[in-house]
């Protein structure tokens, strides 16, 4: 088939879905009594509630960390300022998630409005990805100066290898959880599911809008 | 004006521009969705941002320019199962929008057409939305202005794609 031949099957579908397309006006009447909040801005009480519990989160810590600064253990105090640190990144990229939602425009054009949306989606990833890279702290935050004088090398060695598998696997999780990983079978078994579905097609997307860019 | 004869008003102009319009929805629905049920909902999900926006409506563009990038804009990151979509169609007695009346017309015009949807539906999200565009008959200036790309740009990603539907009819 060439170009005037597909064009012309085209002005054939055209052709039938004027004939025989029925627009139900009656159904479509009743969306306009309805109160219908966008996709973007149904997203907002989640981002807001993630805001909030964030900063009450580092609110406690930080209180937990001024009141024991000089009574705790440096293992804690790091652990705990970490915990912190990551926090506040992460209440960053909801914040910066709200303000995507209030700059997307679905009526503009389709390469702005996709990068924008796809970035709002795949920046959920990073969040993650954050979570991972403190989970070492967990494995810490109990341990205490007088514990390497008073137990024993058996406890030592577990702990140690312990924390440093978690640290390993936080460092190379939050290296390779990317789109380049998606079809891999790690990557698969971690977000499997609907709910991953939309975050990993967005990075599809994102490279996709990036090849669209280049003349 | 009184309040409720503006609103009466908007109500009659939208739905007399989605019936002016009902084709190009419903080609960009058909051309994301893979089943029946998802174009159902994806339609609505056209429509029902078609109206929260009418109101800031920007008569600069064509209406068919504006359908348009609503139209793509909601299909391309549209999935399946969202909660607040089946809360709107459970407000509505019946969420069926647009069909078709008559559904088919000869055996070799839908054998082909059939083969030409399949090929759109194989495109990637980009892809597909230009492509659409280009058998519409929508200049270059139009789809750079829908898309967000150059006009040379569309130029030449229509060609790219031109020549992969030739090579995939030419293999039939």
């Amino acid at each position: 088939m060439d170009e005037l031949e597909i064009k012309n099957l085209w002005t054939t579908y055209d052709k039938r879905l004027n004939e025989n397309l029925v627009f139900n006006r009656k159904n479509a009447e009743q969306i306009t009594h309805l109160k219908i909040q966008s996709v973007l801005s149904s997203m907002k009480p989640v981002k807001f509630t993630g805001i909030i519990l964030g900063i009450l989160w580092v609110w406690f810590l930080g209180n937990l960390i001024s009141k024991a600064i000089y009574t705790a253990s440096y293992f804690f105090l790091v652990s705990a300022g970490l915990q912190v640190l990551v926090s506040i990144l992460a209440i960053g990229i909801y914040v910066y998630q709200v303000f995507l939602i209030n700059n997307i425009d679905i009526t503009g054009s389709v390469l702005i409005t996709q990068e924008k949306l796809a970035k709002l989606r795949a920046s959920t990833l990073l969040i993650v990805r954050l979570i991972l890279l403190v989970m070492p702290v967990f494995t810490t935050f109990y341990l205490t100066s007088d514990m390497f004088i008073k137990e024993n090398t058996l406890l030592w060695v577990v702990q140690s290898a312990v924390t440093m598998s978690f640290t390993f696997t936080g460092i190379w999780l939050f290296i390779h959880i990317n789109y380049e990983n998606r079809d891999k079978k790690w990557f698969k078994l971690l977000f499997s599911g609907r709910e991953w579905n939309p975050i990993i097609k967005s990075s599809e997307l994102l490279a996709q809008i990036k090849e669209y860019r280049i003349e | 004006m009184p309040k409720i004869m503006i609103e009466s008003k908007n109500t009659e102009l939208f739905l007399s521009v989605i019936a002016a319009h009902k084709g190009i929805i419903y080609k960009i629905a058909n051309a994301y969705c893979k089943s029946e049920d998802d174009r159902l909902d994806l339609v609505q999900e056209i429509i029902a941002q078609i109206w929260i926006s009418f109101l800031t409506y920007d008569n600069r563009y064509k209406y068919s320019t504006w359908i348009y990038r609503i139209s793509l804009n909601v299909s391309i990151s549209y999935y399946r199962k969202d909660r607040r979509r089946k809360e709107i169609s459970n407000s509505l007695e019946d969420s069926n929008m647009l069909y078709l009346s008559e559904s088919s017309y000869d055996d070799e015009t839908d054998i082909k057409l059939g083969q030409l949807n399949r090929f759109i539906a194989g495109l990637s999200q980009l892809d597909k939305a230009l492509m659409l565009l280009y058998l519409d008959d929508r200049s270059h200036k139009e789809i750079s202005e829908i898309m967000d790309i150059s006009t040379s740009n569309v130029a030449t990603k229509i060609a790219r794609i031109k020549e992969q539907l030739k090579q995939k009819f030419s293999q039939l």
